[in-house]
Order: C-alpha cells, then sequence, then structure tokens
C-alpha cells in the first residue's frame, strides 16, 4: 500500500513571495514615476518594512506549519501590497495629502504579528471545536454590536461600524471568523440528524421542523442585521455562510434552496419599509436616474469606463473623484488605473485564495477541518463577490471591505489572522500521515471498557 | 518621460501580475497530486532519528504507571514476560490480559517488545504492535488496563 504525500514546497512559497513583494513595489514606485518623473525617495524603507513583513510570516510558516499551503501566503502578501500602493497613490491625489499609506502599513504590522501569534499559539484547529455554542454567541453578540446605543455608528446610511475613543471599527470582520469556526464546530456534530431525518416533499428532502431551529435562528439574526443596519452586504455574507456550511455538512440540496426562498422571501418582504435599501436598490438599476445621490456609484463608473482595457497607469488617472476610494470603492480605483486586465487579475488572487482553502477541504482528514476551510474560503469568497459586485454595479453596493486591499486596520487584522487559520487546517490536511503517529502520548484508560474479553485466556 | 516609456512600464507591470497568476497555476498543477510513496519510504525517514535517539535513551527499567500494579518498578535485565500466568515475571490479574501476552527481549544493544499472539493486544505509543519492536526509555507500553513507561 503506497500513499500520497505533499510536498513542502516552502521554497516556491519564498519565490512567490519575493515576486509578490516585488510586484506591490513596483506598483508603488510606478506611481511616482508617473506623477512626479521620479521614484521616491522613501522606496528603500518601504522595500525593508514591506519586505521584512513578507519574510517574517514566511518564516513563521517555515518554523510552525511546514506543510501549509505555498500560494496562500504570496497571494495575500500581493493583495496587500497592491493595496498599499493604491492607497499610497490615492494619498497623493488627495488634497489634503494625508499619510494614510503609512497608517495601513503600520496596521500591516499588527496584521502580520497577528499571523504568527495565531500560527504559533494554536497548535491544532481542532482546539476550536470544543466551544460550539460559546463561540455562536460571542459571533452573534459581536455582529449586533453596531446596534447598541452610543457604541454603534451610522455612517452612510448604514450602521456596521462601531466607536470606541475615536476610533472605528467594522465588528463584522470578526464575527466572520468566529461564527465561520462556530458553524463548522456545530455541524460536525449535527450533521448527521440534520441529513438523515425528515420527509420529502416535490421530490427534495426537507428536514424536521424541530432541526430547523438553528436555521431560523441565523435567518432571524441575518433579517436584524439587514432591518438594523441596513446592509444588505453584511447579511447576505452571514447567512450565505451559514446555508452552504450546511449544505456542505450534510449534502442535501434542499438547505440551499430553502435558505435561497427565506432570505429572498424576507429581503422582498422587508424591502418596502427601509428607504436605505430603496435607495441601494434604485441606485443599482438606474444610477443616472438622480445624479447628485449616486454621485459616487457614478464617478465610480466614469472611472472604470476611462480605464478601459488597460487603465490609465499608476497614478495617471483620477480616483480621487470618487467619494471613499481608499475604502469600499478601493476596487474602482484598481478598475481605472490598471484596467480591466488589472482588476480582473485581482478577482483571479482571491479566486486563488478561495479554491487553495476548498482544496485544503477536499484533502483535511478530520471533519472539522473539513467545514472550517470551507467556511472560511467561502466567507472571504462572498465578501469579495458583494463588494467587488456592488463596485462594478452587478449587485446593489454594500459597505463590507475588500479584504486585504481596504483601507482600515480592524479589517486587515481580521482577515490575516483568518489566514493563519486556514494555513493551519492546510499544513495539518497535507502533512504526511506517518508523522501523526504520536510519540510518547498516554492512552486514556477509559477506552478499556468497550474491549473483548479474553474468554480463552480465562479459561487457561 | 515619455509616453511611449509609461506606457511599457504599465503594460510591464500588468504583464507581471499575470505572470504570478500563471506561476500560482503551475504550482497547482505540480501540486495536484502529491507525491507518491511507500510505507517503507515514510518509515525510512523517521529512522534515523530513532537510532540516535536509542544511542543516547536505552531503558533499564520497567514502571507501572497506571493499573492495579501501579507503583512497581522492574529491572529489565535480560527480558521480561508479561501476562497473567504465574511464569511470568510481571503478573497483571486482569481480564483483558492473557496467559502469556507479551515479552520484552534484550536485541542488538537495546530493547524490544514482542507481543506473544495476545487477544486484546500490545500497544507500545498507542500503536498496537505486530512485530517485535524496538523501544527506548520514555515509550510507554499497554496491555490490558495496564500502563508501564519505560526509564532509563
Amino acid at each position: 500500500m503506497s500513499q500520497v504525500v505533499y510536498r513542502r514546497r516552502r521554497g516556491v512559497e519564498a519565490f512567490m513571495l519575493v515576486l509578490a513583494v516585488g510586484i506591490g513595489l513596483g506598483g508603488y514606485l510606478l506611481t511616482g514615476l508617473d506623477t512626479q518623473a521620479q521614484v521616491p525617495q522613501e522606496w528603500p524603507w518601504a522595500l525593508a518594512i514591506f519586505g521584512g513583513l513578507a519574510l517574517a510570516a514566511h518564516i513563521a510558516v517555515r518554523v510552525r506549519i511546514p506543510y501549509a499551503d505555498p500560494l496562500i501566503l504570496p497571494t495575500v502578501v500581493l493583495l496587500n501590497g497592491l493595496g498599499l500602493a493604491m492607497i499610497h497613490r490615492l494619498d497623493l491625489g488627495d488634497s489634503q495629502a494625508p499619510h494614510s499609506a503609512e497608517l495601513q502599513l503600520t496596521w500591516m504590522a499588527v496584521a502580520v504579528a497577528v499571523f504568527c501569534l495565531v500560527v504559533f499559539l494554536l497548535p491544532d484547529h481542532k482546539v476550536l471545536h470544543r466551544y460550539p455554542y460559546i463561540l455562536f454567541l460571542v459571533g452573534l453578540v459581536t455582529l449586533m454590536l453596531p446596534l447598541v446605543p452610543g457604541l454603534g455608528l451610522e455612517k452612510y446610511g448604514a450602521r456596521i461600524w462601531i466607536k470606541v475613543w475615536h476610533y472605528t471599527f467594522q465588528p463584522a470582520e470578526v464575527a466572520k471568523i468566529v461564527l465561520a469556526v462556530a458553524f463548522a464546530a456545530y455541524l460536525v456534530d449535527k450533521r448527521e440528524v440534520l441529513a438523515l431525518a425528515g420527509g420529502r416533499f416535490l421530490g427534495i428532502d426537507l428536514p424536521r421542523p424541530r432541526d430547523l431551529g438553528p436555521i431560523l435562528v441565523m435567518w432571524l439574526a441575518s433579517m436584524g442585521v439587514l432591518v438594523f443596519q441596513k446592509d444588505l452586504g453584511t447579511s447576505l455574507l452571514f447567512f450565505g455562510l451559514f446555508v452552504v456550511m450546511l449544505y456542505i455538512a450534510t449534502e442535501r440540496p434542499s438547505w440551499p434552496i430553502l435558505g435561497v426562498l427565506l432570505f429572498v422571501g424576507g429581503a422582498t418582504a422587508a424591502y418596502p419599509f427601509f428607504a436605505h435599501v430603496q435607495t441601494r436598490v434604485q441606485s443599482w438599476l438606474d444610477p443616472f436616474a438622480d445624479y447628485d445621490r449616486n454621485y459616487q456609484i457614478i464617478q465610480a463608473q466614469f472611472g472604470m469606463a476611462w480605464g478601459g482595457l488597460f487603465g490609465t497607469g499608476w497614478g495617471l488617472g483620477r480616483p480621487n473623484l470618487t467619494p471613499l476610494p481608499k475604502t469600499d470603492f478601493i476596487g474602482a480605483a484598481i478598475g481605472e488605473e490598471l484596467g480591466v486586465v488589472g482588476l480582473s487579475a485581482v478577482m483571479m488572487l482571491y479566486a486563488v485564495l478561495a479554491t487553495r482553502g476548498l482544496r485544503a477541504a477536499l484533502g483535511s482528514r478530520d471533519p472539522f477541518g473539513k467545514l472550517l476551510a470551507s467556511g472560511l474560503s467561502f466567507v472571504f469568497a462572498i465578501q469579495v463577490f458583494a463588494i467587488l459586485g456592488g463596485v462594478t454595479r452587478l449587485l446593489p453596493l454594500t459597505g463590507l471591505t475588500t479584504p486585504f486591499m481596504s483601507q482600515g486596520g480592524s479589517s486587515l487584522v481580521a482577515n490575516w489572522a483568518l489566514t493563519g487559520l486556514l494555513m493551519i487546517v492546510t499544513h495539518h490536511a497535507r502533512k504526511p500521515v506517518a508523522e501523526h503517529a504520536p510519540g510518547g502520548v498516554v492512552a486514556s484508560l477509559a477506552d478499556d471498557s468497550t474491549q473483548l474479553i479474553d474468554v480463552e485466556g480465562a479459561a487457561a | 518621460m515619455s509616453e511611449l516609456i509609461v506606457l511599457g512600464l504599465k503594460l510591464g507591470f500588468l504583464a507581471l501580475l499575470w505572470l504570478f497568476i500563471l506561476i500560482t497555476g503551475n504550482v497547482i498543477r505540480t501540486d495536484m497530486f502529491g507525491r507518491r510513496v511507500s510505507p517503507a519510504e515514510l518509515t525510512a525517514q523517521t529512522k534515523p532519528r530513532k537510532a540516535r535517539r536509542s544511542a543516547r535513551k536505552l531503558p533499564h527499567t520497567l514502571n507501572v504507571t497506571h493499573g492495579s500494579k501501579a507503583g512497581t518498578v522492574l529491572e529489565l535485565g535480560g527480558g521480561l514476560l508479561i501476562g497473567r500466568g504465574a511464569e511470568c515475571q510481571l503478573v497483571l490479574d486482569d481480564d483483558y490480559v492473557s496467559t502469556r501476552h507479551a515479552r520484552i527481549v534484550a536485541a542488538d544493544g537495546g530493547y524490544s517488545v514482542e507481543d506473544m499472539g495476545s487477544t486484546n493486544g500490545t500497544f507500545v505509543n498507542n500503536s498496537r504492535v505486530s512485530q517485535p519492536t524496538p523501544v527506548v526509555a520514555g515509550d510507554t507500553l499497554r496491555i490490558g488496563r495496564t500502563l508501564m513507561k519505560l526509564e532509563k
């Protein structure tokens, strides 16, 4: 009997990291060349800090999780680098000349430190399996934090921020990780009963009414987000995550069908009562009906139209005309300056991240790891879909961040922590089984009560 | 700067970006199936480490840590017979232990554990042994409800 062993491929990762750091730095240098006809004087510092952070993350991976997927880290570093370069470019275009790129680089340092902490302190993702209900509660409470009076902050019509001191924060970024872990832990225990009990109706298997409890709680929670926080993207993110993980755990198509019906039904029923949601939908379907109100989305469309196939080039477009170009509309800024070719490359990078996570889910040996990896990759994919879809007017616009690229510390830290968790799962999925053999671990003697009694020995 | 250079740099940057994605695709392709190895090769990779360890950590005593005989310490000497029968050096009165269950024998400078056809098996470091298995100090040995540890 032979078995398949994955190579560690840390060398490949190092090579790709060099390339990723080079491309990120390239964007920064090109901005300087195009706008001021010279490279920025601080470029060795930018290279040292950015490259150093990538190196630190690489060393942490080499030491602690040598079998982790070789593509995840370089892709993340590249997206982060493109985001930094674009934020720097937008700083230059801003008449107030803020230093948000430097601040973002500082946040990247914090995020990489959190990544290393996750990698070093969490030996195995399986320890997270133990606390499904606590994590579920923590996740829901975190998600609902913006609704607390005095703490929550309403910006641009949506209430998905909290403000502590003079510092704003999107709790949904943390909640998505916590809830993905909680769903995985819950579904590993409950998937048999969710999959097998129930009757058939119109050719689809329906679950038992009493097993519908969790999906109803989650539906209520996401409807609550939609109604009170007024953000379709966040609502879609969490409900979508839950339904997809139910589907993966039970392999029954009735769950997504039921989920889509519930979500569409709920959203349609709520639609006439919420002016904010109506505004978003109208600016999606017909932005030019009200030029002043839909100024942002219209500017983004103009920018991308001007960028065309290959873009205007770094620093040569005018992405600053769009309000909030560094956070919600960084995708539009990329589309304007790098064109369709650049924006679709960015989308490919997100696709690579999601597929590597799903690949780890396929290869993972324990069901909790499978569910966790697929949940984390899916939450990532749906977030990118919601925000880039919103920016390009495929979907109504939402206030989610573009992972790794948007300006904002909480989002960056949370997404790097998510990366760490995902890489731990890939490490355990890919490492050879022989290394699983416990060395000197003491067995629990409680297992022995179920063994067969040696009848022959007793007779002798 | 001339517009031609700007255009060249712009296209070069995009080409580099897509080169990254192409390399990604190649890594995914080469990573698809992993490398097929036989179990012998797998154990061969871990063998040298064990050999080095055994040179330093020769066991001398068998220390019973859990079970009815907990606290007993036996010299390994020339070998030990473990079982429920009276002729054994370590007698374990346990329904899960066979009359002649397992033995520890001196073999090429060290010791190895050998199962003697017991019904419920002999476990070294939690894995059931099917052939004489070399042991070093620090390894655990489980027979029925008794847990033993080999020590220097």
